[in-house]
């Protein structure tokens, strides 16, 4: 394995990581908070750690599959072991786990905190807290493809370990050009979504922090209430643009370049909108008595189903008093999740409609057992190898969700906390129903449970085999070999 | 290079041609798009390479709509059919506007290839089997070269040899080389412990050396002859297989009386070898056997080419050769890597059809990214593409004319091997001049040169 490559991207990550730390200094500054220092010292000191690693190029550029995961799920563990440092040395959040999993939650773009009271924190601290969201929902590894160039043309298995969906695809040849139209469209997007959100009277910070929360699709509100008490044409805003993150970014691209047929005929995109629309349907009948008027129910359903289905993780009402059926509803959605491509989290559409047409194969298999049929996806047949890795990357999920529920349950809470904080994490959404609900926060989990749950947001967004493949004792051995060899000599 | 944005260039077929190609191409900085019908080879080369895969027909307007092939600059077709690619290219330009190359093999094509380019407005139609056959026929020619690639329109050559022991060379500077045995040569190039130099005159010259010179044809064989070389051409070849590349080479062979015999395991393709090539003498046997090869004659023959449709054989029948005769052997490599392990294996003579195609190809963009100010005429690649030899015609707005040589500020690793004047060669001192209107050829071990002002600092 050629570990010197890993170390080399695994430097330049950390290298951009503590440039976007600055952002938080100048938003300290700003304030005059004394919680800039420790901000600008990480940020100094990981500048010169992460510059230790660059220095020397790697001969070798040469990088597979496994190269690629690796350094990704890298990048990512000491992404937010780097990151959590600030929140430990200004005080913000004192205890270590704590601030790791806050990091990690907001890097993986879930939005399950830990923290009851957001508002006395300091600003500096706050707006990092926001910005990990927006860090974490295009993917680092993706604005490192963008901004350095890296030679080779292995590289791309960087963005398909951190890019969410079962196939990685290109727009155009080169990937720095797809990488950075990615991040065109997405910094396009927010910038959009701060500009309406001050129209409707937000603070510049606020309306910036918000909508890192909802481009990551993360979900750290600005608020103690999240959303509750905003005004109706925030949430509105915000709902909308929920509902856009989760979209795959394909699409955005089809469209900015004129391809409105093709970027209409996106199947996943159809699906996204027809199950949004059936969820807010269900749920606004069954909720419509309890609030004075109809504008003010259907404004509270399309947020709650616009949070769940992209994974984001705020909320404008308190789902938990609602009745049974809703929470199942949006229990369902957020095992749906976004689309693949978007930064939502989740199982993805994509996976969930091949799955689906899967069995319909199936079923049809069973009436004309000789039959050939295909699954089709977007009007063409979808590759075996894709179908296969899909059923495995359900059954994957499935252990993973059951085992973290298992190790959660240790802690004799109910189910509903059990299963919804595994659910929420794992798919990166946030809250979950009963204690871990709208309104409470992940606290009172005990470290254990705390890490079990790190470890799940960083598979979900991960996509599980790129942080499983850590743990596989090949790897071990294939990092270690050169240390081991040269102990030998 | 600055400010470079690539040509968007399609291409058509992931064979070896094809990845060969893209290699090279995306190195240059082009953005490629590669259409195969095999969706494990589309898989393949884009995880390898930084290029988008397209997974169809490459003659199907859908599958060149899903390519881009309406904003892009050129398509080539390599595919294994020389009607697929032909089609790839007549489609491509009815709806975009890009230039088209297209891979033709077939001698019942290959003779009307002018006339299809000219008709459906292709920009080239490669051969790399008749491109093959060219230059294995020039080194039979001059059987002690290793390598020789022709420029100028045949005017000028560029011959490889390597300095055996207790020769005249051995110890001698370039300098030296110059006042005592010729003027009319340069040596571009010198192979030693593999690295490649590109020599000064107060170069030293040892035993064991690979030398690239150019100079003319007859002042090559002068300066070989005074060197103890012989320069005499083969009188006969053995070709193994009967191929389309045996075809062509036999053709060429027989144009220029050297006889040819050839080995072919199948009865029919013996013959149609028989009709096509009358003068040929044509054998139905197995070629890989070796009674077969001592019956007719393997320890006399002047030349053993053989050519057949495995890589690993050819390499096996040249390496007996080696043993059982003195004969100048020529081994063609289609498909296989492995190009440092043949180096060190002492074959002599290699030829790679796929690297000529795509020199050709890679020459052609080049010129096409270039400014107007002046063209490629011709690239080879030497020594496994560690030299690049370019041969430039030049304009009077390229910036390099009407200042002696000497004054020229060049980059480092370059050398301006020769200029090319109404049809004469001259082989350049500082005090010579550049004008409009010249080729001048240069080698050098940076790569990605377009246009003669690349040779400035």
């Amino acid at each position: 394995m050629n570990t010197s490559m890993i170390r080399y991207i695994l430097g330049h990550v950390l290298r951009i990581e503590s440039a976007f730390m600055l952002l938080p200094c100048i938003v300290g500054l700003c304030y005059r908070e004394e919680a800039t220092l420790p901000f600008l010292y990480v940020a100094i000191g990981l500048f010169i750690i992460s510059s230790l690693m660059v220095i020397k190029k790697p001969k070798d550029t040469v990088f597979y599959l496994k190269e690629g995961c690796v350094a990704t799920a890298l990048s990512w563990i000491f992404m937010s072991l780097f990151g959590c440092l600030p929140f430990v040395f200004c005080g913000a959040i004192p205890s270590f786990t704590d601030a790791l999993f806050e990091t990690i939650s907001g890097f993986t773009t879930t939005g399950a905190s830990i923290l009851a009271e957001v508002e006395s924190l300091p600003r500096c601290a706050l707006f990092w807290r926001s910005f990990t969201h927006w860090i974490g929902g295009m993917g680092v590894l993706v604005f490192l493809l963008a901004i350095i160039p890296l030679t080779g043309g292995s590289h791309i298995n960087l963005m398909k370990a951190e890019s969410p969906g079962p196939s990685v695809g290109k727009f155009v040849p080169k990937l720095r050009q797809t990488a950075r139209i990615l991040y065109i469209i997405y910094l396009f997007l927010t910038v959009l979504e701060v500009i309406l959100l001050m129209f409707g009277g937000m603070g510049v910070l606020d309306s910036i922090m918000t909508a890192f929360g909802t481009a990551g699709t993360g979900g750290f509100g600005v608020r103690n209430d999240s959303f509750m008490s905003f005004s109706p044409y925030i949430q509105w805003v915000v709902s909308i643009f929920m509902i856009i993150f989760g979209v795959n970014f394909n699409f955005y691209y089809l469209i900015l370049f004129l391809h409105f047929k093709k970027a209409f005929s996106i199947e996943e995109v159809k699906y996204y909108f027809l199950i949004i629309l059936s969820a807010i349907a269900i749920i606004f009948f069954s909720i419509r008595n309890m609030f004075t008027s109809d504008f003010e129910a259907i404004t509270h359903t399309t947020f709650q189903v616009a949070s769940i289905i992209s994974s984001t993780g705020y909320s404008s009402a308190d789902f938990n008093l609602w009745p049974d059926v809703c929470k199942v509803v949006l229990t369902i959605l957020m095992f749906v999740g976004a689309c693949a491509g978007s930064t939502g989290g989740g199982i993805k559409v994509t996976r969930l409609v091949v799955l689906v047409k899967t069995v319909a194969k199936e079923l049809r298999s069973y009436i004309h057992p000789k039959r050939i049929s295909k699954v089709n996806l977007d009007g063409k047949p979808v590759e075996h190898e894709v179908v296969r890795a899909i059923n495995v990357f359900y059954i994957t999920f499935t252990l993973i969700f059951f085992s973290s529920v298992l190790l959660i349950s240790i802690e004799n809470y109910d189910f509903a906390t059990n299963f919804t904080s595994v659910l929420a994490t794992m798919n990166n959404i946030g809250p979950g129903l009963s204690l871990v609900g709208p309104t409470s926060n992940f606290a009172f989990f005990n470290n254990f449970s705390k890490y079990v749950l790190m470890f799940d947001m960083l598979a979900g967004r991960l996509e599980l085999f790129p942080l499983l493949i850590l743990f596989h004792p090949a790897i071990y051995k294939e990092m270690f070999e050169k240390a081991i060899h040269s102990k030998r000599k | 290079m600055k400010g470079f944005t690539g040509l968007k260039i399609v291409i058509v077929g992931c064979g070896k041609v094809g990845q060969t190609l893209v290699e090279q191409l995306v190195n240059e900085g082009h953005d490629i798009t590669v259409v195969d019908t095999e969706s494990s080879k589309v898989h393949q080369i884009s995880n390898l390479f930084d290029v988008m895969g397209v997974v169809g027909n490459g003659a199907s307007l859908e599958t060149q709509k899903d390519a881009g092939v309406s904003e892009a600059d050129l398509i080539i077709a390599v595919t294994g059919s020389d009607e697929l690619n032909l089609l790839c290219c007549i489609i491509a330009k009815q709806f975009g506007k890009c230039s088209a190359i297209a891979r033709v093999r077939t001698p019942d094509y290959s003779k009307e290839a002018n006339y299809l380019r000219d008709k459906l407005g292709l920009a080239l139609i490669i051969n790399p089997d008749y491109e093959a056959a060219k230059q294995t026929a020039r080194i039979l020619y001059l059987p002690t070269a290793i390598e020789v690639n022709s420029f100028a329109h045949g005017q000028a050559e560029l011959i490889k040899i390597k300095i055996p022991e207790n020769n005249v060379l051995d110890n001698m500077t370039i300098a030296q080389l110059g006042s005592t045995i010729t003027n009319d040569i340069l040596i571009c190039a010198v192979e030693r412990d593999n690295s490649i130099t590109i020599p000064s005159g107060g170069f030293t010259l040892k035993a064991g050396d690979v030398i690239s010179f150019v100079s003319t044809h007859k002042s090559a064989k002068f300066f070989l002859k005074k060197i103890g070389f012989e320069t005499k051409q083969v009188h006969n070849a053995m070709i193994i297989g009967g191929g389309r590349s045996a075809y062509y080479l036999a053709k060429e062979l027989l144009n220029n009386n050297i006889d040819v015999k050839i080995i072919e395991n199948e009865r029919s393709r013996c013959d149609e070898l028989t009709t096509l090539l009358p003068g040929a003498v044509i054998i139905n046997g197995d070629g890989s056997n070796q009674d077969v090869l001592k019956e007719e004659g393997i320890d006399t023959c002047e030349s053993f080419i053989p050519l057949t449709g495995i890589d690993e054989e050819n390499v096996m029948l040249t390496l007996y050769a080696k043993k059982m005769s003195d004969a100048k052997v020529i081994t063609k490599i289609n498909r296989i890597g492995f190009t440092d392990v043949i180096s060190t294996l002492n074959l002599g003579s290699v030829i790679y059809p796929k690297y000529i195609t795509s020199e050709a190809i890679i020459a052609y963009v080049r010129a096409k990214t270039a400014s107007m100010g002046s063209n490629i005429e011709t690239l080879y690649h030497l020594f496994d593409s560690r030299v690049e030899a370019i041969e430039f015609s030049v304009t009077s707005d390229s910036g390099v004319t009407g200042k002696p040589l000497k004054e020229l500020p060049l980059k480092a690793n370059l050398l301006i091997s020769f200029i090319s004047r109404n049809g004469s060669i001259i082989i350049p001192s500082g005090n010579d001049e550049i004008l409009p209107g010249d080729t001048v050829m240069i080698v050098t071990t940076n790569s990605g040169y377009t246009d003669i002002k690349d040779i400035l600092k």
